[in-house]
């Protein structure tokens, strides 16, 4: 009920403010949407993200009145993770934003070959799929700072102590999602088990079994697995943790991708989860400058839409929410330095997520160095492959468990190149961008 | 006054069941296909064309498919999204195995084989009755969805396990893929929903649509009167899901462009059984008037707030919208049990006998 | 040859190599049996006095459980929140018997099965406005339901049993058993059940179809509050549980329609054997995830032989 309330005093609150703002309309503003899911069986992991999103961006108006003096006007979309909502809030923001940030594997595969004709960019941070790092063949879809091949090899690297040969007749279970998402880093997987001589297995959770995983931890307790690797997402992660504790599986050796370590989740077996890790290429530091901003500008001001009685504002995710913003508008700020205008159009944009210079001294700028690893793109790489960290749960929160660690490059590039040319040659006629020399 | 009937004098049985028997009924038509052919192209933009003109009528298609099923046949089924499901996956191979093939004439092809699956998980209706052969369809729409999860042969061992719709010309024209233009796809869905719908019509009206009806009425009694039961219901199974396997290529190849397994899990059922129970079970045209009511609103009631200057949070909008569908499928459950077609033809008479009434 | 042994000898052999884990997959199987068979009693029961395949049940589970969690959330103790949950539930048994079931009595089957998807949408569109769609955690603890887990040793491997799955199971057996005295030793419950053998005869008697509907309907409340409660301490609470109303229809199928001892053998029979089944074929021959439809082709099968489930009454039909 009172979040009823929140919402109706919020909007109203915010229509208020439309009116007194349609005075100014002539004011510079860029529409930057987002396909949020805040409902459906996924809206548990969504939520924080979308709000980390979103307050950034309200904390930018507010302390510097948006960038560069251009207000930034955050609009979502909402799909409930399903594709058939993804693709009709694409047609209907597509009109007037400079982006698009799908949200999921699902809505990435449907807009990917449209973002060709429609010319408008598609922002996936760590997530979408992993060829989409070969810019030349997908020109206008980004995935920094890591894709999902980049997160398999890194935990990997990470359980073998960097020497992939110690997994050497070891053997790990792929706990998946039975979905495009879950599916997404079984190829790196199955070529790592040939290369270095580990058991692969693959473990499907479908989407109705998602709460009910006792069937596929009986199967991790029949086949003994060395180590239990995640791929899920919603309420899948919070299942597969609560069977993880109930059948005495050792925490140690569950391992999640970034997208498994919604403190929420882990929330609920407290400190029977300890132990338990994920990769992650953000870190929360609620003391980080940029935190104390959002904190003062729009937390406290009490237009965030943070659920502060579960302590969301210091959960990874919210802060993550905050880095993928933080990509964003850098890359506004790139190509309206890059073209000298106010004022940028999905193209210009295209050009400034594709020369993201995220170095330490920017980081350091903006408030958050050590929140998120330094990473660049460019017209051949659109994922900038920053690398990542372990996280481990200690109890009660996540803490970093590992120095900053970097994939199999490889191994994922020319696994990448051969799916983009997979790509390329199933949907001819596609356009590479011959331009590009790098 | 406007649809005055005096005048219009039928003198043999024949012309009594012609397919417009009232003149003001094809005119009616006339004007709806003018404003299809015509008006709507000339005025839509982008985001009408491919958030409601295709889309609707696609789902008209599918709910049309199902009608015959439940409407005429009487044999209710929940497994609708399974068997678009098994139309699109076929239209996906005949066009990846034989890039050659005529997209129209793969469409075709590919009903076929929903069909020959519809009929397969139709067999048990020969025994089983009401809701749990409903029950029983949903065993086909688990074990298919299922089936396009695991068969990796099926979507061309993609990694993520989606199929994508590549760029297919006919005549020089791109009708599907990235590059197709929304106003191309849209006549081409047009065209063909036009083609099936006129059939499903002529089929439905005819002796096989006067067995269905029996059927659906009292099985026992129709086999009394000498219909074979079995042949009867498994046609239906057959043409109904031929029309849907139809509408679910349709649905993959000339709107979403690209789709996974889980596009044609549970949800898709219910909304077309929706369509069709909200638009009338028995009637062509309530699939319209349903799809019309279940996929437009949503995407018009989206837009309300922005009208009016609100701006409230989109997952508010989200989940005040789940409500009003909700309530609205009951309202019109209370208000007309037998769908939008009813209203419709309620209206139609008043006009006849407008403005006298009795 | 090599399928054969696959499928017809491996799978034995690896039972009686490890007993200790094939009482492991039993017992897990015994407990989502329960709860499947717990969510079928819902069903069968409105089907039983209204003739509505109340598809509502599943949603109904999830909006009891969000209650009590969200009572808890704002500061209502726990004990106190299970009864304030209770009158919720009744407030909404009563809110559908009035808006919903009562301008469509009379009208056929698929329309009111269409109005319980309607509720369907409408409380989750209500639910998700009020809760938020964030996973909750049960408020296991503080029901009293003990949290630990037994471990017995035999044949040398070792079988472990969470205290509060033993807590559902008990709780399950003692509702269905509360459940069958009331329905035959009551009047209430007898007037229940003579609606469902015959509405007209039972009208004409002096029973009062809203009386009893909303009754009925409130049952189901309970019985969905004592599933949301034993499957959210599991995975937590959240919108996703939903789809456990399709667990409990090839149950429905199996056990027959109308027989509440249908829906808990079917039930029981049906959690484990799709366990059974999924663990020593679907993983091993056919890459996992069976259990979306095995329930489903198990029961399609016994519907072949008995059309009208195990226990279903059999349909005589005039001319």
């Amino acid at each position: 009920m009172r979040k009823l309330i929140r919402a109706a005093i919020l909007s109203s609150a915010v229509a208020v403010a439309g009116i007194a703002s349609s005075a100014a309309l002539a004011e510079d503003s860029i529409t930057l949407s987002n396909l949020s899911y805040r409902t459906g069986p996924f809206a548990a992991t969504g939520i924080p993200l979308m709000n980390g999103q979103r307050d950034y961006i309200m904390m930018l108006n507010d302390r510097d009145g948006g960038v560069n003096g251009v207000k930034l006007n955050y609009e979502e979309c909402e799909t409930g993770y399903s594709t058939e909502k993804g693709v009709e809030c694409y047609e209907a923001t597509k009109g007037e934003s400079i982006v698009t940030q799908p949200w999921s594997t699902g809505i990435t595969l449907q807009v990917l070959p449209k973002s060709n004709v429609d010319k408008i960019p598609i922002l996936a941070p760590g997530y979408g799929f992993s060829a989409m790092q070969d810019g030349k063949t997908f020109q206008w879809a980004f995935n920094p700072p890591a894709s999902y091949w980049d997160g398999a090899s890194m935990i990997l690297s990470n359980i073998s102590d960097g020497n992939l040969d110690g997994l050497k007749g070891k053997k790990i279970a792929f706990l998946h999602l039975d979905h495009p998402y879950g599916k997404e880093p079984i190829p790196l997987f199955e070529q790592m088990a040939a290369k270095h001589g580990f058991t692969f297995l693959p473990i499907p959770v479908g989407l109705t079994e998602m709460q009910n995983q006792s069937a596929q931890w009986l199967q991790i307790r029949r086949e003994r697995p060395d180590y239990v690797i995640m791929w899920g997402w919603g309420a899948m992660n919070a299942g597969a943790i609560t069977e993880a504790v109930k059948t005495n599986y050792p925490m140690d050796q569950f391992i999640g991708i970034w997208w498994s370590s919604l403190d929420g989740d882990l929330k609920l077996v407290g400190d029977k989860g300890k132990g338990y890790r994920a990769i992650s290429w953000s870190l929360p530091n609620s003391e980080a400058p940029v935190m104390q901003d959002i904190k003062k500008h729009v937390v406290d001001a009490g237009k965030s839409l943070i659920n502060q009685g579960e302590g969301e504002f210091d959960w990874v995710f919210y802060q993550r929410g905050v880095m993928i913003s933080m990509m964003l508008v850098e890359g506004v700020k790139a190509a309206q330095e890059h073209f000298d205008a106010k004022v940028i159009n999905a193209e210009q944009l295209r050009w400034g997520l594709e020369n993201l210079n995220i170095d330490e001294a920017k980081l350091e700028a903006l408030g958050m160095s050590g929140m998120i690893p330094p990473f660049s793109t460019s017209c051949s790489d659109h994922t900038g492959h920053s690398g990542a960290w372990m996280l481990q749960w200690n109890g009660s929160k996540f803490e970093q468990a590992s120095d900053l660690l970097t994939a199999d490059r490889e191994a994922i590039d020319a696994l990448a190149k051969d799916g983009a040319a997979k790509y390329a040659e199933a949907n001819a006629p596609w356009p590479v961008n011959e331009e590009c020399k790098m | 006054m406007f649809y005055r009937t005096a005048g219009q004098f039928k003198t043999d049985y024949q012309s009594d069941f012609a397919l417009f028997p009232v003149r003001q009924d094809a005119w009616l038509l006339a004007f709806i296909l003018l404003l299809a052919f015509v008006v709507f192209p000339m005025t839509a933009d982008e985001f009408t064309f491919r958030a409601l003109l295709i889309p609707v009528l696609i789902y008209s298609l599918a709910a049309l498919g199902l009608n015959i099923l439940t409407g005429f046949a009487g044999q209710l089924s929940l497994g609708t999204g399974a068997f678009m499901g098994v139309g699109a996956y076929a239209c996906y191979k005949l066009v990846t195995i034989f890039p050659e093939i005529n997209l129209i004439v793969a469409i075709a092809l590919s009903g076929f084989f929903s069909a020959t699956v519809g009929m397969a998980f139709g067999l048990p209706s020969l025994r089983i009755k009401g809701f749990y052969l409903a029950i029983a369809t949903l065993a086909a729409q688990f074990f298919l969805v299922w089936l396009f999860q695991k068969w990796a042969w099926l979507y061309n061992y993609s990694t993520s396990g989606a199929i994508q719709v590549p760029n297919i010309d006919m005549f020089g024209i791109t009708i599907a893929g990235p590059n197709a233009k929304a106003i191309t796809q849209y006549y081409v869905v047009l065209c063909v929903v036009a083609v099936v719908t006129y059939l499903a019509i002529n089929i439905t009206r005819g002796r096989i649509g006067r067995i269905w009806k029996s059927i659906r009425d009292m099985d026992i009694a129709a086999e009394l009167v000498g219909i074979n039961l079995m042949k009867a219901k498994l046609l239906a199974f057959f043409v109904s899901s031929y029309i849907v396997g139809v509408a679910g290529a349709l649905f993959v190849f000339l709107w979403r462009g690209a789709a996974e397994a889980n596009l044609f899990d549970i949800p898709l059922s219910f909304r077309v059984l929706f369509i069709a129970i909200i638009g009338g079970l028995g009637s062509i045209m309530g699939n319209f008037l349903g799809a019309i009511l279940i996929v437009a609103l949503p995407v018009l009631l989206n837009t309300v707030p922005h009208l009016f200057g609100l701006s409230i949070s989109s997952s508010a909008v989200e989940h005040l919208n789940v409500m009003i569908i909700g309530a609205l499928i009951i309202t019109f459950l209370i208000l007309e049990p037998h769908g939008l077609a009813r209203y419709w033809q309620v209206i139609r008479e008043k006009l006849i006998i407008w403005p006298f009434p009795h | 040859m090599e399928l054969l042994n696959s499928i017809l000898v491996k799978p034995f052999a690896d039972m009686i190599a490890a007993p200790d884990f094939l009482l492991q997959v039993l017992w897990e199987g015994t407990v989502s049996g329960v709860l499947y068979a717990l969510i079928a009693l819902g069903f069968v029961l409105i089907f039983k006095s209204s003739r509505i395949f109340n598809f509502a049940q599943g949603i109904m589970v999830v909006f009891a459980a969000l209650t009590l969690v969200g009572l808890h959330q704002n500061g209502v103790p726990a004990l106190l929140a299970v009864p304030l949950t209770l009158v919720v539930m009744y407030v909404l048994a009563y809110g559908i018997e009035r808006v919903v079931l009562r301008p469509l009595v009379n009208q056929p089957d698929i329309i009111l099965f269409m109005a319980t998807i309607g509720i369907t949408l409408f409380l989750i569109g209500f639910g998700e406005l009020i809760f938020g769609g964030e996973n909750k955690r049960m408020i296991t603890e503080e029901l009293m339901i003990p949290t630990g887990s037994f471990e017995f040793e035999p044949f040398g491997g070792f079988v472990l049993m969470e205290q509060k799955d033993i807590v559902a199971v008990g709780g399950a057996i003692l509702l269905v058993v509360a459940l069958l005295i009331f329905l035959n030793k009551s009047k209430m419950g007898r007037a229940i059940r003579a609606l469902g053998d015959d509405h007209q005869a039972a009208l004409s008697v002096g029973i009062s179809l809203s009386t009893i509907w909303v009754l009925v309907w409130f049952i189901a409340g309970v019985i969905a509050l004592v599933t949301g409660i034993a499957w959210g301490a599991r995975a937590g609470v959240s919108f996703a549980l939903e789809v456990i109303a399709y667990k409990a229809l090839p149950v429905l199928m199996l056990g027959g329609l109308e027989s509440v001892s249908g829906a808990i053998i079917g039930g029981l029979a049906i959690g484990i054997l799709e366990k059974l089944f999924e663990i020593y074929w679907g993983q091993p021959l056919l890459g996992g995830n069976t259990e979306t439809w095995f329930a489903y082709v198990l029961a399609l099968t016994v519907l072949l032989f008995r059309p009208q489930g195990l226990f279903g009454e059999k349909i005589i039909e005039r001319v």
